[in-house]
């Protein structure tokens, strides 16, 4: 570790692919004699951002976010798609390697301390919630993730003064407008932003101040403002160009994620299953291994109609089991008696099961 | 096996210690590169790897595949100049191989070594890769329990 300052950039709002592609720059740029640094941006435009290895034509609608004028730009940092605008603000933190703890879970330790500590400065009882969460009495106020970018280990996250959920479900590639419907209800439910907790959200100048003193007390380090190099400048024109390119955008990815995930308890998968009566689609949110909310649609033909909403509502807070959600199943088929030719109990089951099965955690 | 600070460092392969990633000398320059028990430890649970082409020409320090776990993305820097031979296939849909077994299925890359008989000098093999590993985990406070 070290006892030296660390430099401050806070800058003003920058394109937003200059807001990607310039903590990239200050991280390969980092060489022996440079200062470990904590970068304050925003974009001045909204936009999409998509994991290192994420496929961007699988994860996001992208000719809704080109006719939108929302530019999809790939970080070097993991993780899923997400809608950005001037509402956050970014805290990242670029420093020699040996000045952070090894290891992953350490460094996210550190990092989610700074924000806590600045949200409860502001009022806001936040917590980590580990690996790299800060959870606001159950709901997700920002995520973090991190990356090597040559000597330099690279923690990112925001302060989340709003968040657009209704275009942050827009965005994405779903497979149905039924899914996309349940997203936003997740997110509205499981997340949460400093306008949400506080009524108005805090001057960026306060809540600025407030994570500045945390930094300081978390790292027991100075911290003294300081300005981008020439060759840190240099860099991210640079890398403007790659960042901006088809190549960049569409290259390759390996990561394959069959649900979208709210928070670190909480993801949305849908799955079918084709019953010798029909199609039934499920649509399923998952919280801390329970149904926290089921939805059934397909092509089937139901007495009583209302019979999928019948089982929506039976199946709700349900273990994930194959036993517990067919003995709830069979249950309404012995009670209710529902006419719904070619559809048994073990085809709701499979239905349940296979999205279940998609939400395997990362 | 040989354990040091809980993670599993085999004497009969080249270690670049600082950076993790280990080669495995298969003859006739060809060599095998891979991430250690260290680095999967570190990184955490990998949910992908995608690695330069077959054909790409490469020079020590440059990344020869780029890891992700849950929460990080990291470089895999090669230990030696070389030119990829072969990628390890499984990779692309069983990413979590490199922690189940870093050593052996989770093998990255296959390299035709260009400096083989220079750059074998500049790593740590045998009792004294693990000696070093030892004292470079001991120095970071890193452990793999």
């Amino acid at each position: 570790m070290t006892a030296s300052p660390i430099r401050l950039l806070d800058l003003a709002p920058v394109s937003p692919l200059r807001s990607q592609t310039i903590y990239h720059a200050v991280g390969y740029a980092l060489g022996a004699d440079s200062p470990d640094t904590i970068m304050l941006v925003s974009p001045n435009a909204p936009y999409v951002s998509i994991g290192r290895h994420q496929d961007a034509a699988r994860e996001v609608d992208l000719p809704y976010c080109a006719e939108a004028g929302y530019p999809v730009i790939r970080r070097e940092i993991g993780g899923g798609a997400v809608y950005l605008d001037g509402n956050q603000l970014f805290t990242q933190w670029i420093f020699h390697a040996d000045h952070l703890p090894a290891t992953v879970e350490e460094r996210f330790v550190v990092y989610a301390d700074s924000l806590v500590r600045t949200y409860r400065a502001l009022g806001i009882a936040a917590e980590h919630r580990p690996i790299n969460d800060i959870h606001v009495a159950g709901r997700k106020i920002g995520g973090t993730g991190a990356a090597r970018m040559d000597g330099a280990e690279v923690v990112v996250g925001s302060l989340m003064f709003d968040f657009d959920v209704a275009t942050m479900a827009r965005v994405l590639k779903v497979p149905s407008e039924k899914f996309r419907d349940k997203i936003i209800q997740s997110l509205t439910d499981y997340m949460t932003t400093m306008r949400k907790e506080l009524g108005e959200p805090p001057a960026r100048e306060t809540v600025i101040a407030a994570y500045l003193d945390a930094c300081r007390a978390v790292l027991g380090r100075d911290i003294e403002r300081g300005e981008l190099r020439a060759d840190e400048l240099a860099l991210a024109e640079k890398l403007d160009a790659r960042f901006a390119g088809r190549e960049w955008l569409e290259e390759a990815g390996g990561l394959r994620k069959p649900f979208v995930k709210i928070h670190e308890g909480v993801r949305v998968a849908e799955a079918a299953h084709k019953a010798p009566g029909g199609l039934i689609r499920c649509v399923l949110r998952v919280r801390d291994g329970h149904i926290d909310d089921v939805a059934f649609s397909g092509d089937f033909t139901a007495r009583p109609p209302s019979m999928p909403f019948d089982l929506d509502e039976l199946l709700a807070g349900s273990e994930i089991s194959e036993k517990m959600v067919s003995e709830k199943i069979e249950d309404y088929y012995r009670r209710v008696r529902p006419e719904i030719p070619g559809v048994a109990p073990s085809d709701w089951v499979a239905a349940v099961m296979r999205a279940a099965e998609t939400e395997a955690p990362a | 096996m040989t354990d040091v600070r809980g993670c599993n460092i085999p004497e009969d392969l080249y270690y670049w210690v600082e950076k993790h990633v280990w080669v495995r000398d298969d003859g006739d320059d060809v060599v095998t590169v891979g991430i250690t028990d260290v680095a999967q430890h570190l990184a955490n649970r990998v949910v992908a790897v995608t690695t330069k082409r077959p054909g790409k020409l490469l020079e020590r320090g440059q990344s020869v595949a780029t890891v992700e776990s849950g929460k990080w993305v990291g470089p895999v820097p090669t230990p030696i100049n070389g030119e990829v031979l072969e990628v390890n296939p499984r990779l692309a849909s069983e990413p979590t191989i490199v922690n189940d077994d870093p050593y052996g299925e989770g093998w990255i890359v296959r390299l035709k070594a260009t400096l083989w008989s220079v750059q074998r000098a500049e790593m740590h093999t045998g009792v004294h890769a693990v000696d070093e590993y030892r004292a470079f985990l001991e120095a970071q406070g890193i452990s793999c329990a």
